[in-house]
Formats: structure tokens, sequence, C-alpha cells
């Protein structure tokens, strides 16, 4: 399989957990209604309403991904990078007090560049090809970032789960049980005054709905501050997104139910530095997808070896 | 036989040691015997047996302590993980490899478990006990009878440590078990009861023998009866003219033992009073030496009596008295008699052995002695199968005298028929008393000797000892079996118990009566046993009633013939608790 190419492993540049520029993953819209639940004028904070039973049985979809190599191939007299990395996706399920279960772990490893890329395989599995836009830093990154997406979007048909918990956008997702998890606020999507009613949320309280999107894509959206120390304004500040379906007085209900959900697995700052946002099923994923990537330096040992051996190749 | 886990390979796995991961559903206990097979190739398949001697169980996953909480309530996924720690017990055949994280592990049962602990290969297999699965657990009888070895020590702390228990337990599994084939007729042991009165009721069937424990002599292959032939000997009363035997909740059926003078004076026991005897940096040893030497010499009387100086001397005061006269005589102008004292002796060293040997008179005078028709005849003469010397109400220097005498006896005896068959058992506790690690006594040295020496005369020493470390350490070294019941927790840091791995150690000091620790050659690990409940009585309330005899509440007690004294006290309270006569030695009047 594709020992033809020729690349070296460029031991400078290996980088972990790479970040994309946040600006590319969630292109800000301008299509924000934010009528739909109250009028601007009367935007407050909203107390979820506690009398909606709880879900017992609740999904987490997470995925994460490593960079095992940055490498360099050989093409036709040029010389073009490449990365090699591993994805993770899975979800863990939680069920009333019973004990949190990850389930359904998918892994895959590929190597990222532009044409000139092929499989590379090493005794650990086989670095399987994906052509990016470019091969600038920024293009190999988003493309490690959509094989990761693709993986979570393979996961999470937990058809028993009241609720999924999707780390990060909906993306399209229509699951009627799935909510998008939005950790950090790089966009900004509300306009003034709405955007200080979001600073001003007390603990476990929500913004009223709002939707984002347009066409087939629109979502059901809103804010809300999981517990933990408030510094500023966006503090424990999350952002959720609902398939944008249904009517609005279900989707309200549901926000309501999914906020206080939340609530009850925000982490704390001594025990997970992304606290309260990262929540602990999460973390606790995260986790053990970090730990079934396998050894990090092994797999780097792989690909130098595999790099050598092209390189012996007459 | 169905995996219950796999070798781990996030921890070192050894020839001699390894973990086990057990797979979700599956469990192990402290004890149990498992197996995992290697492929080693051309070479073939070896398979590796081991016990669980430690388990622990963790949360993976979890960093924090109080991430459980977070696991309990669903809200942290982590890996419950529990793994058993397993030390090699064999491998087959004998390659000491590790075996390879990942391979599975099974449950060794039935012949896999023989195998295992090695009980497929022991010919000659005298049980000794049941292990923690319920199955009979055997010592090689090679390495008890002198053949590859000798010898058996236990240690444990007094009172729920069963260390006599588990000796006599050896002692009936050995008569009774077959192992010692015709040579079982022969063969006899010597039990010293040091302290109380359990095992003056060796010939008793034990009442309180459950259901549950017959079965357990039953799976050993054992009668669940008391010993066959026994004989128990006890000194006499002091002051009691017609020497009968003092015990306190057992009078029938029971002889009362003796010296004669001649005994004393003929076979030398004179240095058994001495408990530095072999001290040499004691001075009046040469007296000793001096005065046994004479009193070998004398004539012989009536009934055992000796002949000094045209005297008659029939007890063991007018004895002292005689030899007092010899070293210190009244007549201020004559010396001490140079064939008694030795030569160039100093008075104070004479004054030093008459103060020795006086005081010694209040404490041994009823057992030496010719003041009684028939005396010769209450010498030991050790007819029956067992023998059990009661001592325990003797002063230390009685007992220690008594100990070395009738060691020395038995073991003059053993050397003079030139065989080792029959062979010979001695069961004697506190060897800590009679063998310390820091001194030197005429009984160490024999106790040295049947530890060195008797393996090959056909003397087998079962000794017993709260504390191995207070022991002379080239007898408990010398012995092939060591076993070990609870231990107090500062002893069981020891060096002296090596051969329990730490996790053992520290359940040792939690054993329960009735379980010791097994360590023989032929396993690399001591193993867990557990010993059925006696089925001859230990006390008067066990001893099951029979014609003429009553039972421990004395309701219906019978004054004719044997009986058991109406007493359910602990010895040695129960003599007096009685209301009867105090047993102990009395000073001299």
């Amino acid at each position: 399989m594709g020992a033809s190419i020729k690349f070296a492993v460029d031991t400078w540049g290996v980088g972990y957990d790479p970040a994309p520029d946040a600006s590319q993953l969630e292109p800000a819209t301008s299509d924000v209604d934010p009528t739909v639940e109250l009028p601007v004028s009367q935007w407050r904070p909203i107390v979820p309403n506690p009398l909606y039973t709880l879900p017992q049985r609740v999904a987490f979809v997470d995925g994460i991904r490593r960079i095992d190599a940055s490498i360099l191939i050989d093409s036709d007299g040029d010389v073009r990078p490449g990365i090699c990395a591993s994805v993770a996706a899975g979800v863990v399920v939680t069920s009333g007090g019973t004990h949190a279960q990850v389930v359904d772990v998918r892994i895959e490893r590929c190597v990222f560049g532009t044409s000139v890329v092929e499989a590379i395989d090493t005794r650990f599995g086989t670095y399987q090809p994906r052509i990016c836009s470019d091969d600038d830093r920024e293009s190999l990154y988003l493309g490690i970032h959509q094989a990761m997406v693709e993986l979570e979007l393979d996961c999470g048909d937990d058809q028993d789960a009241e609720l999924i918990v999707f780390d990060g956008p909906l993306r399209g997702r229509h699951v009627a049980a799935g909510v998008g998890y939005i950790k950090a606020q790089h966009v900004r999507y509300l306009p003034e005054p709405t955007q200080q009613v979001v600073y001003g949320l007390g603990t476990g309280q929500r913004s009223p709905l709002f939707v984002v999107g347009s066409g087939g894509r629109n979502r059901w959206s809103w804010y809300v501050r999981l517990p933990g120390p408030i510094t500023h304004g966006l503090s424990g500040i999350v952002r959720c997104e609902l398939p944008g379906v249904g009517s609005i007085d279900d989707a309200i209900a549901r926000s309501d139910v999914v906020s206080r959900t939340l609530v009850r697995f925000a982490s704390e700052p001594h025990k997970d530095p992304r606290a309260p946002q990262n929540l602990y099923p999460i973390a606790g994923l995260e986790r053990t997808l970090r730990h079934r990537l396998g050894d990090a330096a092994l797999f780097q040992r792989q690909l130098l070896l595999a790099a050598s051996e092209r390189r012996s190749v007459p | 036989m169905s995996t219950v886990g796999r070798v781990i390979g996030t921890e070192d796995a050894t020839p001699l040691e390894f973990w086990v991961a057990l797979a979700p559903g599956q469990h192990v206990q402290l004890d149990d015997v498992l197996a995992v097979d290697r492929d080693l190739g051309d070479d073939g398949q070896i398979t590796l047996y081991g016990i669980v001697i430690q388990m622990r169980a963790r949360h993976e996953g979890a960093r924090f302590d109080s991430d459980v909480f977070l696991i309990s309530d669903g809200k942290l996924p982590a890996e419950v993980s529990e793994c058993a720690m397993v030390q090699l017990t064999r491998a087959v055949p004998e390659t000491f490899v590790p075996p390879i994280p990942g391979a599975p592990v099974r449950k060794a049962v039935g012949e896999e478990r023989n195998r295992a602990l090695d009980v497929d290969r022991v010919e000659r297999q005298l049980p000794a006990g049941l292990s923690r699965d319920g199955e009979p657990m055997f010592i090689d009888l090679d390495f008890v009878d002198g053949t590859k070895g000798a010898h058996v020590n236990i240690s444990g702390i007094s009172g729920v440590a069963t260390k006599t228990s588990y000796a006599t337990f050896l002692l009936f599994s050995l008569f009774n078990s077959g192992v010692l084939g015709q040579e079982a007729r022969g063969t006899k042991a010597i039990i010293f009861n040091v302290k109380g009165e359990d095992l003056l009721f060796l010939d008793q069937p034990n009442r309180a023998l459950s259901q549950e424990a017959r079965a357990g002599y039953g799976q050993l292959g054992l009668p669940a009866t008391p010993f066959d032939s026994v004989g128990i000997v006890a000194p006499p009363r002091p002051g009691d003219p017609a020497a009968t035997p003092a015990t306190g909740s057992r009078s029938v059926g029971i002889k009362p033992f003796f010296w004669t003078l001649e005994q004393f004076c003929h076979q030398q026991l004179l240095p058994f009073l001495f408990a530095d005897a072999e001290d040499e940096r004691q001075q009046y040893t040469i007296v000793l030496g001096a005065v046994t030497a004479q009193l070998a010499r004398l004539p012989t009387g009536r009934e055992g009596s000796v002949h000094l100086d045209g005297r008659t001397i029939d007890n063991f005061s007018a004895l002292v008295d005689a030899i007092a006269e010899k070293l210190q005589p009244e007549d201020p102008d004559s010396g001490p008699d140079p064939a008694w004292a030795g030569r160039a002796v100093g008075t104070g060293t004479i004054n030093a052995f008459i103060r020795r040997l006086a005081s010694s008179v209040r404490h041994v005078s009823h057992l030496i002695r010719s003041d009684i028709a028939g005396s010769p005849e209450h010498s030991l003469d050790f007819q029956d199968q067992v023998t059990v010397v009661d001592i325990h109400q003797l002063h230390d220097r009685a007992k220690r005298f008594v100990v070395g005498v009738v060691l020395r006896r038995t073991f003059d005896a053993k050397e003079a028929t030139g065989s080792a068959r029959p062979l010979q058992f001695i069961v004697l506790d506190e060897l800590n008393k009679y063998a310390p690690r820091d001194s030197s006594s005429p009984i160490k040295e024999i106790l040295l000797d049947v530890a060195e020496r008797g393996r090959s005369l056909g003397v087998i020493l079962i000794g017993a000892q709260q504390t191995a470390s207070e022991v002379e350490r080239r007898i408990v070294s010398n012995c092939a079996i060591r076993v070990v019941g609870r231990l107090d927790a500062a002893e069981a840091g020891r060096d002296n118990y090596g051969f329990l791995p730490p996790a053992q150690r520290q359940r040792a000091t939690i054993l329960k009566p009735g379980s010791m620790y097994v360590n023989q050659p032929r396993l690399p690990v001591p193993v867990l046993v557990e010993f059925p409940f006696p089925a001859w009585a230990s006390r008067p309330a066990e001893a099951a009633p029979s014609a003429g005899w009553v039972d421990g509440d004395g309701a219906g007690a019978k004054s004719d013939g044997a009986l058991f004294r109406g007493c359910d006290a602990t010895p040695p309270h129960c003599g007096l608790a009685c209301g009867q006569v105090d047993a102990r030695p009395q000073p001299r009047r």
C-alpha cells in the first residue's frame, strides 16, 4: 500500500491538540432572531422551570485529536508539509445513579496534506490519506478538525438516550434528543442590548431563546450560566442549540430541561482547568479517548520507522 | 476451565510473581490457586501455577479521591479494575519464565489444583489440614521423618494461635492417616504439657465436636476419634507421702513419675538442675562436674536409694546435705574433699555451687526420691504410643529438669538402638524457654543435638513457641516444616518469618484460631490450612461422659472409678476453684 511516496518526520513541528482559527469553525451569521421567546425590550434572565422531569439517560458525544507527527513529503523535487494525526470520538452514557459508561469509541489515524499524500502503514495501524484544500498550517488543522467532526457525527445515535449532548454546534445533526453544546464563546451572536442580558445571567439561569441560521439549518439557541466563580461576564456561560423544528413552546420547555440538566454535570475548577464548561462526563470521555489513542511516542517512533523504510527503497 | 482474568502488563510479571486483572463478573479470593499457560515455541508449553496472596480494586480514570462520588453519581466515567497478585507455587515443566501479559488465567481445580500445590508428586502424604478451597493439603512426609528433612516448628501468640492443637493434630495425622504404614505401631511420641491441662484428655472423645469438624476429618482421610494409646504422667503432689499425681481436673489414668536417687546419681542428672551448667564462664561448673562423677559411683540401696559413707540416702534433701558436707565439712579444720570439689577450687566457687544446689531442693525434691515402696517403677517408661508428660504445675527450674532429663534419655536411648526407625517424636511448647537464643544450658544443648542430629537418629522435634525470634536460630533453621499461626504484629515483622511474603505476614496478625500457614520445602510459598477442631477433648467439659466419668458441670458425679473433677474452670485455677487441695508445689518445711 502506497510505499511510493518518500517522507521525513519533522521532529521540530509536533504540536498537540491543534486548535484551528475559531472563526473558520463557527462562521458568524447575521441570521439571528432574538425575538422568538421575548421581544428584545423584555429580554431578561430566565430561571428554568423546575417542574419538568429531568432526563435519566443522558449521552454526551465528543471527539479529540492529536498530532502524531509533522512530516515533510518529497514530491517531484519539491518538499510539501503534511501532518499525521489521530482522531477519536466516542459517547459516554450516564443513566440515573449508575456508573457512567463510555460506549462507542471510534478512532481514525490519517495523514493530512494535499494530493501528494498516500497511506502510511505502521505496526499499529494505517494512516489513511486525507486531502486538504491546501497544505498551510491552518488548512491542515482544519482538515484534522473536519475528520474529528465526521467521526463525532458517526457516533451519537443512542436510541435510548432522552438527551444527547453533542460537543460543539449541531452541524446539521437532526436527532430529536440532540442538543449542541458550545463551551467557548468565540463568536458573538446577539446584538445589544440582548448581549447585556447574557452577561447578567445568574447561576443556572438562561437567556431567552433566539434563532440562529436560516433555511433548513436554523436552530433554537440560548445561553445558560453554569455554577462556578463569576470573574467576567462570560464566566461559565455556554451556548446551546436545538434543531430548529417544532413549536416555540416545545423549544422553551426543552431548553429549561436541558439547562437544568447541564448544571448537574458542571465541573469544578480544582478538578478541571476548563471548569465549569467542561462537563464531568465529557472530561472523562476525553481522558478515555486520549488513552485509547495509544502512546504518542510509540506512534511517532512507528512513523520514523516507516519514513526510514521508504527512504531505503531505491 | 473458564478464564477468570488476564495477566496485566502495567505491573512487571516475573517468573515468581505476577498480577492478574479479573474479567468483569469474575472474582477470586486470597489463597485461590490459579493457572496460566505459556507457549515457548519449540520448547513446548509450560503452565505456571500460583496462589493469590494479595488483591486490589481501584477506579481507573479517576484522578482525585473525591472522583469516587462523581463516579458513583454517574457523572464521571471510570472503569473498576480488580487485580490479584499471584505468587508462583510451581512451573510445569520447571522452566522459570514470566507469564506473558494478556495471557488468560484460570482457576486451578481438581487435578490441576493438586499439581499446582505439588500434591501429585508427594508419595507419602501427611494430611496437614484443609486449604481454603476445602481440599486436603498435605505435607511431604519425606520432610518430616528425616528422609529429606525433619522437624516441625510452630510459631504463634498464645491463645489464638492454637500451636499445641496443631502439633497434636499433626501427631494424630501421623499415627492415623496410614502414611507411616507398618511403622505407625512402633512410632512413639512424647508430649510435654507445659501450660494448662489441655493435653490431659487426648484419649477422650470430644463432646463438642461438630458434624462439620467430623466431615473435615473425613475429607482428610482421618477418623474423628481420640488418640488410641495414651499414657499420661504427672509429677507427684509435693508433700504427699503416697506420691499421687498432682493434676487439677483429671486424676484418673494418670501415673506419677519421679526419679530414684540411684537413677539421679548413676544417670548423671545433676547438671540438669543448673540452667547455666554449660556456661564456661561459670567457675562452679568444675565442682558440678566433680560432684556428678562422684555421685555416679555411689552404691545402690533399697528402692533405688544410694549409700554414701555408710548412710542410706532416700530423698533429695538428704543427698544435698551429704554433698554439702563433702564440700564444706562441719569440722572447720578440714577442707573440702578434693575428689568432690576438684582441685584448687576457691571457697567462693564452692559456695556458689552449694547455693544453687540448695535452692533447687524445694522445687525438685518431690521428683527425686526413693522413699516409696516400688519407687523404681515410677520412672518414665514410655510404653504407650503417646506419652503426655505433664509439667505445667512445676516450677520453671523443675520444668527444665524434667524436659532436659527426658530429652537426654530419649535421645541416648535412640542413639543406642542405632536405628532411626521407628521414629520418636517430641512435642515441646515454649521452646524460647528451653532453647533461648542468647544463653546456654544443658537443655539447649540437647535440643540443638536433636535439631541437628535427630534427623539421622529418628528423633523428630515438633517445637512451638510464641516468638521464633527468641529461639536459638540453629534449632528453627533445622526445621524443614515451619508453621505460623496468628502472630503479634511486631513479631511478624522480624526476619525469622522471611518465608512469609509481606501480604501473608500482614495476614498472620489476623489469622483466626485453627488457621495456620504451613511452609514446606516443596512449595515456594506458604499455604494457609485450616485444621479441624480436635476430636479429642482439651478440657474436662469437652470430655464425653462414659461409665464412671462425669462431665464438666459435675452433675451426677460418681465417686467410684475414674472421674474428672467437677470443674470447668480454666486451668490452672481449677484446682483452687473447686476447693480442692492446692496442688501447686509447696515450700519445703
